[in-house]
């Protein structure tokens, strides 16, 4: 049986499933890679309490899920349980993304409390205190394992994040050890220093060279074997290793072409995501807050997620072939290739609709760089 | 249950209405999330504590194609398993 009116079938959610709040424009830190001070996401302001709760309100009346608490850092805000408390009120679950310096036992305690935390992502960078602190400060490293610690004893879902470059390269080993040994998590995920940000400043300092994210991404294969897959990546040396191995066995045994690939599909972001910005306006996503489509309060959501043109043309860009761009030509590897993440390519290239450089398999072996052996020890 | 008692959805659970008419059932509580087909959908939307399952039935009928003999047992099952996932219950019954 069927109901007998049905919807006109759009391959689009009604509203976005989650969202991604920048809470806050302040932070205790200055790492020098963050990828949010000096961005358009650095706004200088932040919403007042009242702001956020009556769009709290809108999200429910929106059904979304899960809202993921970001800024900057997220308790710096000292109305933070006063937020928290608005989006359970809105049947909503949470995470927040966490330099860790900050937690105390009686937030940990609040957080728990709630039984709507899906999870506090903390950032540790090093093994130890030298090679963490050395992008993000002195006594920080303490700090975020200390934050690690009460998160862990009040029994909330605790991840962490290792963002690769320069000064941790040679740690990778240890910081595994430390995490998935000595502390104990069920796993971690790593990325890696990106051209976002106060990054784009000290890029030479920080980012990975060719050489360097062949070291990574066989140390990272090696231990993901290791360690039994508890090590994971979205982007980062981690998740090129795995993808670029595929794209080269792909053109090797000649396959026409890989299933979503050869167009740029490497962001599905706008089909499921929604974000906002510290001064309450609404960005597809935290990393293209050069994007405006509106402001809380002010603009209907459903109509910005169903209507903004500049969400469509995000997401049309699955529809463009890879082998429209210049940069492309002559790629063997465009069956096989997503193009990455449009936020990157704005940073580099001033244009989300291309392919992200910084992501190029050809351009990586052009610069020197290697591939990894799949099977090494 | 009597014939006379009336569902009600659990008021912290999330009806996500995705596209071509199926929905997600999102218990806020638990993070736990439940597919619903289109006849679910119709069917959580008339759990409002003012209509007995027979009732729904009824309902079921008027508004959807196709509906079989045996749909009032498939109802109570229906909402059986809505009630034994914590996503539903009844209206308190005035003596």
């Amino acid at each position: 049986m069927r109901p007998k009116r049905i919807n006109a079938a759009v391959n689009l959610m009604n509203t976005p499933r989650s969202v991604d709040l920048a809470i806050t424009n302040q932070c205790n830190l200055r790492c020098t890679y963050c990828s949010h001070f000096t961005s358009a996401g650095d706004v200088g302001q932040d919403l007042p309490t009242e702001e956020w709760l009556r769009f709290f309100e809108e999200l429910n009346r929106c059904a979304v899920m899960d809202a993921i608490l970001q800024g900057a850092e997220p308790f710096c805000r000292e109305d933070l349980k006063q937020l928290i408390q608005g989006i359970v009120r809105n049947r909503m679950r949470f995470n927040i993304l966490s330099n860790g310096t900050l937690i105390t036992d009686e937030m940990a305690s609040f957080l728990a409390s709630t039984y709507r935390c899906d999870g506090v992502q903390i950032s540790i960078d090093g093994s130890t205190p030298k090679i963490h602190d050395a992008c993000r400060g002195k006594g920080n490293f303490v700090r975020a394992m200390k934050g690690i610690k009460i998160l862990r004893r009040h029994g909330l879902p605790v991840s962490v994040r290792v963002t690769i470059h320069k000064h941790n390269l040679k740690d990778l080993e240890d910081i595994a050890r430390l995490l998935l040994e000595e502390v104990g998590l069920p796993s971690f995920s790593t990325n890696s220093a990106s051209f976002m940000g106060l990054c784009r400043y000290n890029a030479e300092e920080v980012q990975l060279s060719p050489e360097d994210r062949f070291l990574a991404m066989e140390t990272l294969l090696r231990l993901h074997r290791k360690y039994n897959s508890r090590i994971n990546a979205e982007a980062g040396p981690l998740a090129e290793a795995e993808t670029w191995l595929e794209m080269e066995k792909a053109r090797q045994e000649r396959r026409e072409r890989m299933p979503g690939r050869g167009c740029l599909t490497g962001c599905g972001g706008p089909m499921s995501k929604l974000a906002v910005r510290a001064d309450g306006v609404i960005v597809p996503c935290i990393q293209m807050s050069h994007i405006e489509l509106g402001r809380i309060n002010r603009d209907d959501l459903h109509e910005v997620w169903e209507n903004h043109p500049e969400l469509k043309r995000l997401r049309e860009r699955r529809n463009i072939p890879l082998s429209d761009f210049e940069f492309c030509k002559g790629c063997d590897y465009i069956p096989y290739c997503t193009g990455n993440c449009p936020a990157l390519a704005y940073t580099i290239l001033g244009e989300e609709n291309h392919p992200s450089p910084d992501a190029c398999l050809r351009k990586f072996l052009e610069e020197g760089g290697r591939l990894p052996d799949e099977n090494a020890k | 249950m009597p014939d006379t008692a009336k569902p009600i959805p659990n008021s912290l659970v999330v009806l996500r209405e995705e596209f071509d008419d199926w929905a997600i059932l999102f218990d806020s509580a638990t993070g736990n999330a439940f597919g619903l087909n289109p006849v679910g959908v119709f069917v959580w939307k008339c759990l409002d504590g003012n209509r007995t399952i027979k009732e729904i039935v009824n309902e079921l009928r008027e508004n959807c194609e196709g509906v079989p003999e045996e749909a009032e047992g498939h109802l109570r099952e229906f909402i059986q398993d809505l009630v034994e996932q914590g996503l539903a219950g009844y209206e308190t019954q005035k003596d």
